[in-house]
């Protein structure tokens, strides 16, 4: 079964505050979310800095709620890029973007947007939802995007702030479905404050009003997330992934009944 | 729900005496119902049951203007303690109505949100909830 992953929770410095969304978010549901650190180059030489430790922010991570698994929190750096300097950092294998498990951008102009989409190596594109899309979407760049793996990010929180920014972040969306026909979108909160958030079911049905269908609208928070956080593990090691997991005790469950395998699972 | 309603009986044409009966279930029920609870942050408003289908109805009209908002929608119970709130609505309208409750984030200056429990065609669903059972 796909769980559920929200990767854009806003990074602040207030603790308390940050662990109060952590905690929502697994009350809602969420198996795996991400702290987003976004950085914007405001002189020439700054530095990316390091990511907060996810260890030291609970001493026991909250459970999942309908899972008695915790929750798991990953670190993710976002690049607001408005000049193809800016995204030098990330041609390179850079030390300080290792540190994160996923690496998105954010490109501010069309060429930045075809450079992010062909070229520059990260996991997430975002989209922009809070003014009238600066460009048109093209085929051939969302195209490429979507054979290289890429993803692309609608965030919803400013959809619950104001009316103004809704209409940008439907009428954003459906251009960008036009082209991409539902293929790689992730819907993802960009929470400041636990009450942005939303569960995952709600935001499966958000998903329909910005012209996903069901399946895809619930892979836009589920699986396409995990494709994501994937894909951030294959940009750290080398070509791919591959996990093995022991299957522990097959004859035993084969003797039990049917219905008891069910609950277990 | 009635069980005649919405089933279609099919006679078996063959004159002989079948051993099968063939039922076919076509129409989905006709209603959708929501249970969802209204969240503050902190000390929020106090709200009556009329308060809060107006609010529900502001939301719709919002999202969705004229036609939203005049959706066949019921309020079937209220608990003005903890807020939570029992929704019926025809099922053509659940997606309407959903996503206008997701997108709600104030109520008169009080940031709030909605929390959507659960949702099912059927009323007896809501008596209890699968996902906090104690399964030990």
């Amino acid at each position: 079964m796909a769980v559920f992953v929200d990767l854009n929770i806003t990074n602040c410095k207030d603790v308390k505050k940050l662990q109060n969304m952590i905690e929502m978010a697994a009350h809602l549901g969420y198996s795996t979310v991400a702290i987003n650190h976004v950085f914007e180059f405001e002189s020439k030489k700054m530095e990316i800095g390091k990511p907060i430790s996810t260890k030291e922010l609970f001493s026991t991570l909250p459970t999942v709620q309908g899972k008695s698994i915790p929750i798991k929190i990953l670190t993710r750096l976002t690049i607001i890029a408005s000049d193809p300097s800016h995204c030098n950092v990330l041609r390179s294998t850079s030390p300080s973007t290792r540190l994160y498990d996923i690496v998105a951008v954010f490109p501010k102009t069309e060429k930045l947007f075809h450079a992010a989409c062909t070229s520059i190596d990260v996991d997430l594109i975002c989209i922009n939802v809070t003014e009238k899309a600066p460009f048109f979407f093209r085929r051939p760049p969302i195209n490429a995007a979507i054979q290289r793996g890429i993803f692309f990010e609608l965030v919803y929180t400013p959809a619950i702030k104001d009316s103004t920014l809704r209409r940008y972040t439907i009428s954003n969306a459906l251009s960008l479905m036009q082209v991409c026909k539902g293929k790689n979108i992730i819907i993802s909160s960009g929470a400041e404050r636990a009450l942005e958030m939303r569960g995952p079911y709600d935001i499966a049905t958000l998903g329909l009003l910005f012209g996903l269908t069901e399946g895809v609208a619930k892979a836009a928070v589920s699986t396409n997330c995990r494709s994501a956080v994937l894909h951030g593990e294959t940009r750290k090691t080398a070509f791919g992934v591959v996990y093995t997991v022991k299957k522990t005790c097959l004859e035993e469950e084969e003797a039990e009944p049917v219905c008891k395998k069910a609950k277990k699972s | 729900m009635d069980p005649m309603h919405g089933r279609m009986r099919e006679q078996p044409k063959l004159a002989g005496p079948t051993s099968y009966e063939r039922i076919v279930l076509k129409n989905p029920s006709e209603h959708h119902y929501m249970k969802v609870q209204l969240e503050f942050n902190g000390e929020g408003a106090q709200l009556s049951a009329t308060q809060f289908k107006l609010l529900v109805v502001s939301a719709l009209k919002n999202l969705h203007g004229e036609v939203g908002s005049s959706l066949p929608l019921d309020l079937l119970s209220f608990d003005e303690k903890t807020l939570c709130a029992v929704l019926r609505v025809c099922s053509r309208g659940l997606v309407k109505l959903w996503s206008s409750l997701t997108l709600l984030g104030h109520y008169k200056n009080h940031e709030c949100s909605i929390r959507v429990i659960q949702t099912s065609p059927f009323l007896l669903a809501l008596a209890g909830n699968s996902r906090e059972l104690d399964l030990e």
